[in-house]
């Protein structure tokens, strides 16, 4: 589904990533853990196709097309989700308008046909409901006054509406309590099927209890130093980061 | 003697003419009334940048002289898409009867033509300071040629809106327009007016509407202006309004017109319990240049202020906001809030703002806020990010920008209207 070769990154003039070469095949979740600073946040961003992160080498492919090509809206139409570590707040939007933009925004771009109000509202009260997720979120602008724990589980709101084939999740865990994280992970765990796949960005093992990765990579210093299956994470934790490095 | 611009020398020239044509030159005191004003405009002159007040606005542009329209052809009369059974059109500065509708006002509103009652001797429409230190005020005063009249008996509500209509066509030759307004509310009573200012673009012309305000206990306004001059036109208004106790005065400009608008407006609260609420917007866009420049007067105790005005602009477009809260000794117990903010799209738009509070009381509560920025870029990753294109994207956060300053205008028929109005202009942002 994915496959990143030697990819090289820079932000501001300084490069982040230095050749990360990764592969997810769908029905796979790869975990990426590193050290602050490794360049996990860049590379979900580069995945995610955002201004100011420019790829300065390597190429990316994702279901064999190069994605580098592609706008971020026609990344997204094509399947590829990004769980912000920070979600932005917009005041003056609704978020039950965002959603219903961005949910026929991406059918029309896919050349399916947009639904109406009432059916998006059935649509979107069963994928509420199924995250404890109160009804009156919907009319508050888009996570304006939401709690730390609040905004991360409206990012798993969307994922799950928008039903995407690459998920990628940057420090989902990061702020939130373990009940919010476990209505997190199982938001998440139930898109896990077959057809799609998932990289999970964190740097405490933690999240990865209830996200269970087929695999596990360590990225330090813009490059993937490691890579093994879920025991690395556990390893990691154990003896930090620094013991890697040092290896 | 210091040489006058020369715009000022052309009314100067023009002025000898003027005085025994003008509407009302037979009665005395309209005459009188108009040499007061002509002599402050010859002692004043058009404002320069060295004016304080126009240190943002340059009327240079204005005051070198307007070109007029080289031969234009005749536009029609564009049509009203706000819809209301009491329309008053004025074209090129003069009633239109043919173009109003006014056969259907309730008893106890009048709605007459200034020409009319200037030519009646009217006292009503007789207000002028004799002090006054406004320049297009007092040229106003001198030139003053129609505008309507709006008067309305104690206790009476209206509840259709009044649309008033100022049409500037091509071809009559006429270049400036000095229109003045008056509204008179009764005690408790309570009228929604829209005034629409409308040109054709390309064609040149100057509008300089004086509008005179003054509401009695408990009367209710609800004055709504949307300015969509063409984008040759010179705009520069002024309207003064006193509020007496327990009045409400609620104004909303929007401006998406003109070359170079300045909409000036003063609030003199009088009474105890009074509110006056100055709340606009301005979409402006290539090189046109809007101000808004308020003064808001407390001149007693126990009485409300509020303003907020937003500013959309791009491509070279410059806005100014100079908004002034003036509190007097013992006018204690007021509240007095202000904001203006601004979102630049485009790196070649700018924004002038000086807020100003001069409190003289210890016991009040005064608040201003202004910021200008650019589209918040993380928030229009975020709406691409989840598959809204760019252009969607933009115009979701200009919208959500303006939306709740749109969400001040109280009457739902003008509320969504000027929605309409200001969805047109970002189609083409």
């Amino acid at each position: 589904m994915l496959e990143i070769k030697n990819l090289h990154a820079t932000v501001g003039g300084k490069e982040i990533l230095k050749g990360i070469n990764l592969t997810i095949k769908a029905g796979e979740v790869h975990a990426v853990m590193g050290p602050n600073g490794a360049g996990k946040s860049t590379l979900s961003y580069v995945l995610a196709g955002r201004d100011g992160y420019e790829v300065t080498s390597g190429e990316v492919l994702y279901k064999g097309e190069n994605l580098l090509d592609l706008s971020p809206d026609e990344r997204a139409a094509k399947g590829i989700f990004l769980a912000f570590q920070y979600p932005v707040e917009i005041p003056g939007v609704a978020s039950a308008t965002f959603l219903k933009t961005a949910y026929n925004a991406q059918r029309k771009a896919r050349g399916e046909p947009e639904v109406d109000a009432m059916e998006f509202l059935k649509l979107i009260r069963v994928k509420t409901k199924e995250l404890g997720i109160k009804d009156d979120m919907l009319k508050r602008a888009v996570n304006v006054g939401f709690s730390g724990g609040e905004k991360k589980r409206n990012e798993v709101l969307q994922m799950s509406l928008l039903e995407p084939d690459l998920m990628l999740l940057d420090e989902t865990d990061s702020g939130l309590d373990i009940d919010a994280l476990k209505i997190a992970a199982e938001g998440v765990n139930r898109l896990r099927s077959p057809e799609r796949a998932a990289l999970v960005i964190t740097h405490y093992q933690r999240l990865l209890d209830y996200i269970v990765p087929d695999f596990v990579h360590v990225l330090a210093d813009g490059k993937i130093v490691k890579s093994g299956d879920k025991s690395l994470a556990h390893e990691l934790e154990e003896k930090g980061y620094a013991a890697l490095s040092a290896a | 003697m210091k040489t006058l611009t020369p715009l000022a020398q052309t009314y100067l020239d023009r002025f000898d003419a003027a005085r025994s044509s003008l509407p009302g030159h037979q009665i005395p005191v309209v005459a009188a009334l108009r040499e007061t004003g002509f002599a402050r405009f010859k002692a004043l002159d058009f404002p320069g940048r060295k004016v304080e007040e126009w240190r943002f606005t340059n009327l240079a542009p204005l005051t070198k002289g307007i070109e007029p329209a080289a031969a234009a052809a005749n536009a029609d009369l564009p049509a009203a898409e706000f819809d209301t059974p009491h329309v008053m059109t004025f074209i090129n500065g003069r009633f239109s009867p043919n173009e109003s509708h006014l056969d259907q006002l309730p008893e106890g509103i009048k709605l007459s033509s200034l020409a009319a009652e200037l030519d009646a001797g009217n006292s009503v429409v007789l207000g002028a300071d004799t002090e006054e230190n406004r320049p297009v005020v007092a040229l106003n005063t001198a030139f003053m040629a129609d505008g309507f009249v709006l008067q309305v008996e104690d206790g009476v509500t209206l509840d259709a809106p009044l649309l008033v209509r100022f049409v500037s066509l091509p071809g009559s030759g006429e270049v400036s327009h000095h229109l003045r307004n008056v509204i008179r509310l009764g005690k408790g009573a309570a009228t929604t007016l829209l005034e629409e200012h409308v040109g054709i673009d390309g064609h040149a012309y100057f509008a300089n509407p004086v509008t005179d305000i003054t509401l009695a206990e408990g009367a209710t306004l609800r004055h709504y202006k949307y300015q969509a001059e063409s984008d040759a036109a010179f705009h520069l208004a002024n309207t003064d309004t006193d509020l007496a106790t327990g009045a409400t005065y609620e104004n909303f400009a929007l401006t998406t017109g003109a070359r170079l608008a300045r909409n000036e407006l003063e609030s003199r609260i009088m009474g105890a319990g009074a509110t006056s609420i100055l709340n606009g917007a301005y979409l402006i866009r290539g090189q046109q240049h809007a101000d808004t420049t308020t003064l808001t007067r407390h001149l007693v105790p126990e009485n409300d202020s509020k303003q907020v005005y937003k500013g959309i602009l791009d491509g070279e477009a410059q806005g100014v906001f100079q908004g002034k809260i003036q509190i007097v000794p013992d006018a204690q117990k007021v509240s007095g809030d202000q904001l203006s903010r601004a979102l630049l799209l485009s790196d070649r738009a700018s924004v002038s703002v000086k807020p100003e509070l001069e409190i003289h009381a210890d016991d009040v509560k005064c608040s201003h806020g202004a910021s200008s920025g650019e589209l918040d870029e993380d928030a229009l990753f975020y709406l691409q990010s989840r598959g809204i294109e760019e252009k969607a994207a933009r115009k979701m956060l200009i919208d959500a920008f303006l939306a709740d300053v749109l969400e001040e205008i109280s009457d739902d028929a003008v509320r969504t209207y000027f929605a309409k109005v200001t969805a047109r202009w970002m189609e083409e942002v």
